[in-house]
């Protein structure tokens, strides 16, 4: 059986909310309570480090375009750093490197979110 | 021949199960990666669609392979899809358009190289997926 753990840190005007293990769709549903906790706490500018996820089906798309819509509706934005090649040839195949902005670390993902933000 | 609950946990087994098939076989990591997603991604929706509303629903999975290719046959007895009348899945439109969902096949066409799909004349669904290696 799969698991995933998800751990929030808070970097100042950047959460980042660091995610380890495989999504699929017995596991996506820890994925979006946590992207939905975060948005709920007012956490909009949110970084996914995704260095330790081997593995997403389209339930973790699905978890991902919601976070999208639900950050950058609210002035916000959700993007990711270190995903890894796997991970990377699904959202390649879905088509959503045209809409999700990836970085190759967390420290470059979250610079990339202004100060002070409109 | 893998026999699977239909549960939401048992798409992770399936994949271990491709997986182990793929390592027998001698095929490339990125082929079986994609073969991998392509079952999940079918024994989603067997859950999902095929199954809904109904307990004790069952998957049966079986792998065969030659030199260049690995052949996945997923047997099950939820409601009859037709995978050619799914509609396509937007994954061009921006942001605000872009759909919740709806991309499950088309990760699967995306995937594999060989769709074939027959109704169970006992009831359900015989789906087969072929990949083949790029070794």
């Amino acid at each position: 059986m799969t698991e995933i753990r998800t751990e929030v840190v808070d970097r100042g005007h950047v959460t980042v909310l660091r995610v380890v293990g495989s999504v699929d769709g017995a596991t996506a549903p820890a994925l979006v309570a946590a992207f939905r906790g975060a948005v709920a706490e007012g956490r909009i500018r949110i970084v996914g480090d995704f260095s330790g996820v081997d593995y997403t089906s389209s339930a973790g798309l699905r978890a991902l375009l919601e976070t999208v819509k639900e950050t950058r509706q609210r002035g916000g934005d959700l993007r990711l750093a270190s995903v890894q090649p796997d991970v990377r040839r699904v959202l390649d195949l879905a088509g959503f490197t045209g809409i999700l902005k990836l970085y190759g670390d967390v420290e470059e993902a979250v610079a990339s979110f202004p100060e002070t933000p409109a | 021949m893998l026999h699977l609950d239909a549960r939401a946990e048992s798409p992770a087994a399936g994949r271990a199960f491709v997986e182990q098939a793929c390592r027998r076989a001698g095929v490339d990591a990125a082929s079986c990666f994609d073969l991998k997603l392509a079952v999940d991604e079918a024994c989603a929706n067997i859950i999902a669609h095929g199954y809904r509303g109904r307990s004790g629903g069952s998957i049966r999975i079986a792998c065969a392979s030659d030199e260049d290719s690995v052949r996945v046959t997923i047997v099950d007895r939820g409601r009859a899809f037709a995978p050619a009348d799914l509609p396509a899945a937007d994954v061009t439109s921006d942001w605000k358009e872009r759909p919740l969902g709806g991309l499950g096949w088309h990760l699967i066409r995306q995937s594999v190289d060989e769709i074939d799909y027959e109704p169970d004349p006992a009831g359900g669904n015989r789906l087969t997926l072929v990949k083949r290696s790029r070794k």
